[in-house]
């Protein structure tokens, strides 16, 4: 069934798949929402998705896009950046992903403050593969490969960013979709590495996390959180131990992103300079 | 044995860390700037200190693609050198010994002459780690160089630390020089040329990767470093100012393909850089390359594994790795240069057919072809460089409207569009995808689409696959070697030493292959050869399943050190026997 045209210069592509009342068909919404409150087209972005429930937003938003490995976007990410930086990237992926196939990259993205802004689907499950524990599942949560109850407590995402060196975190609530809109937009404004992460029920497979569960859990950040002081970001990222879920931007700061810094590229794009052709200077040392 | 006049190896030895490395390189240098041809290799364990590091030049009048087996000059930093190195000595052969490192041997076959490292040391007032310029004064006399040559190189090798730096090392070079020169009665008479027209060009297999890689437009290079590709890392790293490309060490193999996956994704040639472990860690996005079309070239340098294996030593034991990467049906090329002038070519070529093709091309090396030191051909080389880059189908607008990217084609191969470009989008989808690039589980898409990339292979070994070379008169020959990658060079220097006349057919071009060509290769009545640096035989299986032919008489080596060609010819004389 083909719904839509890949010359098609509006967002909105494939009739999404994912299930009635997911958290997907928001966060979806909001990230639409975000591109063209930036006057974004679809010719103008590039979107790396991961693999998951999340990721097959591939063909239900249209953009320049790599549906990548499991666990790979970020990291792909970065090699889009890198080559031609005057593109936004948006990097789209589940908890699953960027926590735990692709928790290296995950780190390494936030020291590196790549210029990329990645919101992540948390729904504490894999959907996809029919709801075993992810790695934001609460201590003891029961699924179809911890059927006793997941030993491990939970990656902490908003500490992990913030201690690795992001320069935007934020969280938000995908039934909350204006506010989580804002966020991809400031995300994506920011310059250097962007984090947001969404909570967002599975209503199929998540029986713990509802909707109810982050309604009564979330709260705004207070009107006076300072989010230039990287101490009140810790503070509040900490609430999350105790399952308390702050919603709003907990942090940002400037520092040169790793594209800044690299000369090679300070004037042009990497895909739009001109080829090297001054290979008699290298042969030269060699003789 | 050969003639010392017009060829000799000269070996030194001593504790890592006493600029063993260094001693060679200059000596190296200064026989291939006196016109000889030059051959070096150096061993090393994966030791920062204390190991025991060796280099050795073959330097000769004829051209030379491996080390010998006979050493002419053995210089020894230790005493541990002489021990380790004896049994590659023979009456011809001179050692130089420090007599304060212990009793100078008596009675021996091998001339042994007094090299007082740690009395001249004193004497100048000179760092312990300068007796490597000693030794290369020494070594420099001992085989009858021109004294001015050697100063004005250490002039040139260390002008940027500083007139006292170089007067001190020039120092001790001269003060070993004329050490030698007091007590050797009878100058060796190589024939070296006071002047060059030009100089040689002379680096390593990993040397030439990058000059090529940099010469064929890669703008960006990933890697996490891994013996023995990693100076290709340092190397492109240090060039970036000059080059303007874009060197990556990033987190881990996984991010390395990743990244270079994106660049390309985005539009730049983009490579990697690993040995066999960092590689199978990268096996997984070769199959998303493979689907998702994207154009990728691998420099994927062997070491002996299984695990870690021998790390700073050579195997060719991941050749079928190389093919058989990326699950699923990954349609791929692997290339194998046989030595530094053919890596340039082949490594030039790789980034074409990566763009031609948009699929994974791998270029196989291994420790003994990165790092040894060889002549290149000149002309070769710079004509390779100079190629204007051959993008395929690559365009920065699309020719049609609605653009598909995964459009079914005579050839397998379809446009691919840089992304930015206005008024289109599409996806590098790692799924199974419609010809506008959207996710599909269909039966018959899903068969277009692989028969669409199968094509490609077809299409590659109609216009770009290369027949292996040939060397000598198949028909008028006792032997006719058969090889792939780095064994190209000790059997080309094999040859020259048996009397009987031999052929050589080299295979770069090792996957896919034309059957039909290639079977036409191996007649009934010909005695072929397999020469292979691994246990199990691996392009002989290769052969066997891509085009039928089995090569009965193998010889094999997987003590992690490359073959003598010494060695080849003495396997045909037990052979024979």
């Amino acid at each position: 069934m083909i719904d839509s045209q890949p010359s098609s210069l509006e967002f909105t592509g494939y009739t999404p798949t994912w299930c009635a009342g997911c958290g997907n068909w928001g966060i979806g919404k909001a990230i639409e929402l975000a591109l063209k409150k930036q006057e974004l087209t679809p010719d103008s972005v590039a979107m790396l998705f991961d693999i998951g429930c999340s990721g097959n937003m591939n063909d239900f938003i249209n953009a320049y896009a790599m549906h990548t490995l499991h666990g790979r976007a970020l990291a792909t990410a970065v090699g889009v950046k890198t080559a031609n930086h005057h593109l936004p990237v948006l990097v789209t992926g589940g908890d699953g992903a960027l926590y735990g196939e692709g928790g290296n990259h995950f780190l390494h993205a936030c020291r590196g403050n790549h210029d990329l802004t990645v919101v992540v689907h948390d729904n504490s499950v894999y959907g996809l593969t029919t709801g075993q524990v992810s790695p934001t599942a609460q201590k003891g949560s029961k699924s179809r490969s911890t059927p006793g109850g997941i030993i491990e407590r939970p990656v902490n995402p908003l500490l992990l960013a913030l201690t690795q060196g992001a320069t935007f975190v934020a969280q938000g609530f995908t039934a909350q979709l204006p506010q989580l809109a804002e966020l991809i937009k400031a995300g994506m404004q920011h310059k250097g590495l962007s984090v947001i992460n969404v909570l967002q029920p599975c209503v199929t497979f998540n029986k713990t996390n509802t909707y109810a569960y982050y309604i009564k859990n979330s709260y705004a950040l207070p009107a006076d959180h300072d989010t230039s002081s990287f101490a009140a970001a810790l503070e509040q990222a900490q609430a999350t131990f105790a399952e308390r879920f702050p919603l709003g931007i907990l942090y940002q700061t400037e520092r040169p992103t790793y594209q800044d810094e690299l000369s090679q590229i300070s004037e042009q794009a990497l895909v739009k300079r001109d080829r090297f052709e001054d290979f008699a200077k290298l042969l030269g040392g060699f003789e | 044995m050969t003639d010392q006049n017009t060829t000799f190896l000269w070996k030194v030895g001593g504790p890592a860390g006493q600029g063993v490395m260094t001693t060679g390189l200059l000596l190296s240098k200064l026989c291939s700037r006196s016109g000889a041809q030059v051959f070096d290799y150096a061993e090393y364990p994966s030791l920062i200190q204390g190991g025991h590091n060796t280099y050795e030049v073959l330097s000769s009048t004829e051209p030379v693609s491996n080390r010998q087996w006979h050493v002419n000059y053995l210089v020894c930093l230790d005493k541990q050198t002489l021990e380790e190195h004896r049994h590659r000595l023979t009456a011809n052969s001179t050692v130089l010994l420090d007599p304060a490192a212990g009793e100078l041997p008596q009675d021996t076959e091998y001339t042994v002459l007094p090299l007082p490292l740690k009395e001249i040391l004193a004497e100048l007032k000179a760092n312990s780690i300068m007796v490597n310029m000693i030794a290369l004064g020494a070594s420099w006399a001992l085989v009858g160089g021109k004294k001015d040559l050697l100063v004005r190189l250490i002039a040139e090798q260390f002008g940027k630390k500083g007139n006292e730096i170089v007067a001190l090392n020039q120092a001790c070079a001269t003060r070993g020089y004329d050490v030698v020169l007091e007590q050797v009665f009878q100058n060796a008479s190589f024939p070296w040329l006071d002047s060059l027209e030009q100089y040689p060009i002379v680096m390593s297999g990993n040397d030439a990767f990058s000059l090529a890689a940099a010469a064929a437009d890669c703008r960006f290079y990933a890697s996490y470093p891994m013996t023995p590709s990693s100076s290709v890392l340092s190397t492109l790293a240090n060039w970036q100012n000059t080059t303007n490309m874009i060197v990556r060490h990033a987190e881990d193999e996984v991010g390395v393909v990743s990244e270079a996956l994106g660049a390309s994704f985005a539009g730049v040639r983009s490579a990697v850089g690993t040995s066999g472990g960092g590689f199978a860690l990268m096996t997984e996005s070769l199959s998303y390359a493979g689907i998702a079309e994207i154009p990728l070239v691998v420099f994927l340098s062997q070491r002996p594994g299984p695990a870690t294996g021998l790390p700073t030593w050579t195997e060719q034991g991941d050749l079928l790795l190389a093919c058989y990467a990326g699950h699923g049906e990954v349609p791929k090329i692997v290339l194998a240069p046989g030595d530094a002038t053919e890596m340039v070519t082949i490594t030039n070529q790789a980034f074409d057919l990566a763009d031609i093709y948009q699929t994974p091309v791998l270029v196989l090396s291994d420790k003994f072809l990165s790092e040894s030191r060889m002549w290149l051909d000149r002309t070769i080389t710079e004509t390779a460089l100079a190629q204007t880059p051959d993008y395929g189908k690559t365009v920065r607008e699309p020719s049609e409207l609605p653009y598909l990217r995964y459009k079914i084609t005579d050839d397998g191969i379809s446009e691919r569009l840089v992304p930015g470009a206005p008024g289109t989008h599409y996806q590098a989808n790692s799924y199974e995808h419609l010809e506008d690039s959207h996710t599909t589980e269909d039966a018959e898409e899903r068969t277009k689409q692989v028969e669409k990339r199968l094509r490609k292979q077809a299409t590659y070994l109609q216009n770009h696959w290369q027949m292996p070379e040939i060397f000598g008169e198949l028909d008028a020959s006792k032997y006719v070697f058969v090889t792939w990658g780095s064994s190209k060079m000790v059997v080309a220097q094999a040859r020259t030493l048996l009397d009987e006349p031999t052929a050589h057919i080299h295979f770069t071009h090792v996957y896919p292959m034309d059957r039909e060509k290639i079977t036409e290769l191996f007649a009934p009545d010909r005695h072929y050869v397999l020469v292979e640096n691994n246990a199990t035989g691996q392009f002989g299986t290769l052969l066997r399943s891509e085009a039928g032919v089995d090569i009965k008489h193998t010889i094999h080596k997987y003590d992690g050190r490359a073959f003598y060609s010494e060695e080849i010819v003495a396997a045909l004389e037990q052979h024979d026997r």
